[in-house]
């Protein structure tokens, strides 16, 4: 263990409507065996003892899956590491002397709440466009009766295994939630109970991540490099097909 | 501001979720919850949800709900226990129709493990009980039941910060809320308000629990004069991580992983000879800390944060890629090793609350030891007692509590809403709400927040941890209580209205206060152990004594303490071992 000290410029703003500015801090001291959000929390504390207000950052479980947290680290959302979220990212991958620029998630669809939280509901809405399952549960049938191979189940779990922290929307140039919709899709289309709607729920996605803001798919990959839950982008190949077919052969439009 | 709802659920955990799926097919819903719906702490439960689908092989649910009862220490209310294990059944189907990704056996069918107390045949052996996804089983179901509230149309609140009851007498009108994002507060009238706030094992200072877990719901509660039953319970996990807190899931045991100490030697075998590793969680806690005080944890100097190792090396990379992927890559992330080369460095870590808020089988909150209802008040999942778990929950029992009683619950607030009229709630409901926080702001200068939580944990771990004696407690209560005096004094520091997480932190930290006093009471009036519940001073059970719950009502800043029978109408209490 040792100790570092390092220079932050945080993106402060307000509110929604604010301009914002980025500010400089100088964080001195912090243990290599800090997390980030404990180096933050460090900051904020000197911050409220001075009688500045804290950064606002969201953050809660601290073990990599509400999907809470998230912020830009030196133009990557989440840092520098693979796989992790920022609450997973430790000060010993940083030395001393280092500036990190830390900014909010930034995309047309998400507005800045206040410094480094942002407003990902957006991603909401398009969970409301048809990523469920609308089958009536009320007398369940014996699930048994509808056998999954567990090659499917696996590929449907990976795509479901997305935390809608909204990092592929942050990492993409064109600030497009294509992951996060074709992970929904995929994961559903491969059980046989998403299997029924699994056309009208591409299109109706889709169209609704157009309305929102969100932008088009150019096949950057920078999504799937910085998805904490390494989400594979032939989720959004599966998105893709399931679109094509369902716009050439279903009555949906 | 003032809203209208028929039912207004506060938490957007599992119980919150399935409570507001199934009463927004009857009634107009909101749900309010101070984080976004999936982040609730739910998403993190890993290993499994327990069901006796004997997909693997022979089990059934009267297994279940003895094994239940016996690992809650007969303190359990065993009609609850039975509803709890033959609903489960339907649960899981209904999950799995749902959307939710199972792991599989060969043939299709649900997979299912081994956990913790899940016995075949009334304790012969382990059984394959748990079904699960992967290790994000929590995960899975989280956003699940989302999906499933987005598309009945239920209005979420999201960053709305509950911190006071409406009441008239015994019948609940609604509650007092404040918006994290403008400052402002709301008031929402409701026909019926239901509770799942979750757990609150920020009171501990080594915790499994997301920052979010403080307690809200109950401590609402309290202050309003409804006894906590129970509160005494608590679960310490054995596998944290060192010095984190951050669970590795029972799920590496329930696969082959080994606990050992500083000489390699599998102890769980001189503790519980038939469900070694796989015995209840307080079991396994309570034998980790005796062997570390032993001075055979892996360092050896006999203190408290000294570790053991748990051992998953021998169960091969495959094993732990498909079945534990999580945990693997926890271990590279925090850790720096892979569990398939090195042990994992575990201790306990303060876990699960078994106690919480009184309530019946459909969730209706009780205010007293004969059964009363509060109208139109009702509670599920971790911040309510049914009680299914008693002195100690078992693995993959607090999913199962969460869908089964969030789901009853909501499908009595859809009946009960039909029959009465909307209470009328007017701006003066919320004077008590509005006289805290205008004292929480008032811009005088007040000590921050931060240091009486430190001294509050360190406090909760030390004097009402895993063993407990009465002079520790009498302590823990007196220094509890000047903790709380101090808190009178605490001022927000930062002014500003719009998003004021300090101030956030300041309620979380006066909810959790009033807990962890209740809580030491609770645990100090208890001359027994049971469950997780362990005095050095009294270390049998005493059924003749205890076999009751404690409700413990807080008023002002005493705590009354009073009881309420256990149901044993099943099966007759016997000694516990394994």
């Amino acid at each position: 263990m040792k100790n570092i000290d390092i220079t932050l410029k945080v993106w402060r703003q307000d509110g929604p409507r604010d301009r914002g500015r980025f500010e400089t801090y100088e964080a001195r001291n912090i243990s290599t065996d800090m997390s980030f959000l404990e180096m933050l929390d460090v900051v904020n504390e000197e911050l409220t003892l001075k009688g500045e207000a804290p950064i606002a950052f969201d953050h809660d479980c601290r073990e990599g899956i509400c999907g809470m947290c998230g912020a830009v680290v030196n133009g990557r959302p989440h840092g520098p590491e693979r796989g992790t979220t920022l609450c997973q990212l430790h000060m010993r991958h940083f030395r001393s002397g280092d500036t990190i620029a830390i900014e909010p998630f930034r995309a047309m669809a998400f507005k800045v709440i206040k410094d480094l939280a942002v407003d990902r509901s957006p991603l909401d809405n398009l969970i409301a466009a048809g990523g469920y399952i609308s089958v009536n549960t009320g007398g369940a049938q014996d699930a048994n009766a509808l056998p999954v191979p567990q090659e499917n189940a696996n590929l449907a779990m990976d795509a479901a295994q997305c935390i809608g922290c909204g990092a592929c929307v942050a990492a993409c140039p064109n600030a497009s939630a294509m992951l996060f919709v074709g992970a929904k899709v995929s994961h559903l289309a491969l059980l046989p109970q998403g299997r029924p709607e699994a056309a009208q729920r591409a299109i109706n996605m889709v169209k609704c991540m157009d309305e929102l803001g969100f932008g088009n798919c150019t096949n950057e990959t920078e999504c799937e490099v910085e998805c904490p839950k390494e989400i594979s982008i032939t989720n959004i190949a599966r998105l893709n097909r399931e679109y094509l077919k369902a716009s050439l052969l279903s009555p949906f439009k | 501001m003032i809203h209208q709802f028929d039912t207004v659920i506060v938490g957007s955990g599992g119980a919150g979720l399935y409570a507001a799926l199934e009463a927004s097919e009857r009634s107009k819903t909101a749900v309010l919850s101070k984080l976004y719906p999936i982040r609730s702490h739910t998403g993190a439960a890993q290993g499994g949800i327990s069901a006796a689908l004997g997909n693997v092989e022979e089990d059934k649910a009267e297994w279940h709900a003895f094994d239940t009862v016996k690992g809650g220490d007969y303190l359990v209310d065993q009609a609850a226990a039975k509803i709890l294990t033959e609903e489960a059944i339907q649960a899981v189907y209904d999950l799995e129709n749902r959307g939710l990704p199972f792991n599989r056996t060969p043939e299709g069918k649900i997979d299912q493990r081994r956990f913790g107390g899940h016995t075949r045949n009334f304790g012969e052996g382990p059984v394959r009980r748990a079904c699960y996804a992967a290790d994000r089983t929590g995960h899975m179901i989280l956003q699940t039941l989302y999906q499933q509230c987005i598309k009945n149309e239920v209005a979420f609140f999201d960053e709305f910060q509950v911190v006071d009851l409406i009441m008239t007498d015994t019948t609940c009108n609604g509650v007092v809320a404040v918006e994290l994002a403008t400052g402002e507060l709301h008031l929402f009238a409701a026909k019926a308000v239901l509770f799942a706030t979750g757990g609150f094992g920020r009171m501990f200072k080594i915790t499994s629990n997301a920052y979010a877990n403080t307690g809200d719901g109950p401590a609402v509660c309290a202050r309003k004069g409804i006894p906590l039953m129970d509160m005494e319970f608590f679960q310490f996990h054995p596998t944290g991580i060192m010095g984190l807190g951050i669970l590795i899931s029972e799920a590496v045991r329930g696969e082959g992983g080994i606990l050992r100490n500083r000489d390699g030697h599998r102890f769980m075998e001189d503790y519980s000879p038939t469900l070694l590793d796989l015995a209840p969680r307080d079991i396994v806690a309570r034998s980790m800390l005796t062997e570390v005080r032993a001075g055979k944890g892996i360092r050896g100097d006999r203190k408290i944060d000294d570790y053991l190792h748990l051992d998953a090396t021998h169960l091969g990379k495959e094993t732990l890629t498909t079945k534990l992927p999580d945990i693997s890559s926890f271990c590279q992330t925090y850790l720096g090793i892979d569990p398939a080369d090195s042990p994992i460095p575990v201790l306990p870590t303060a876990h699960y609350a078994m106690g919480g808020i009184p309530t019946d089988v459909h969730g209706r909150v009780i205010c007293d030891g004969q059964g009363t209802i509060v109208n139109g008040l009702y509670a599920a999942g971790e911040c309510a007692c049914v009680s299914v778990h008693g002195a100690n929950r078992l693995g993959t029992n607090s999913l199962l509590d969460l869908v089964v009683f969030g789901r009853r619950a909501g499908i009595h607030i859809g009946d009960y809403v039909k029959q009465i009229d909307m209470p009328q709630v007017s701006a003066a409901d919320a004077a008590d709400a509005q006289s805290w926080m205008a004292r929480l702001t008032d811009g005088s200068p007040g000590p921050h927040g931060g240091r009486i939580s430190e001294e509050m944990q360190t406090l909760m771990m030390e004097k009402v941890g895993i063993y407990r004696t009465a002079s520790e407690m009498a302590a823990a209560v007196d220094a509890l209580q000047a903790l709380r005096e101090r808190y009178q004094t605490v001022r927000v520091q930062d002014s500003g209205k719009q998003f004021n997480t300090d101030l956030l932190e300041v309620i979380e930290l006066g909810n959790l206060l009033d807990l962890s006093l209740i809580t030491a009471a609770s645990a100090l009036n208890r001359q027994e152990s049971r469950g997780a519940h362990s005095r050095e001073d009294f270390p049998e059970r005493d059924d003749d004594r205890w076999l009751k719950h404690t409700l413990a009502q807080l008023a002002g800043d005493i705590v009354r303490l009073s009881d309420k029978p256990v149901d044993t109408s099943i099966w007759e209490p016997k000694p516990r071992t394994y």
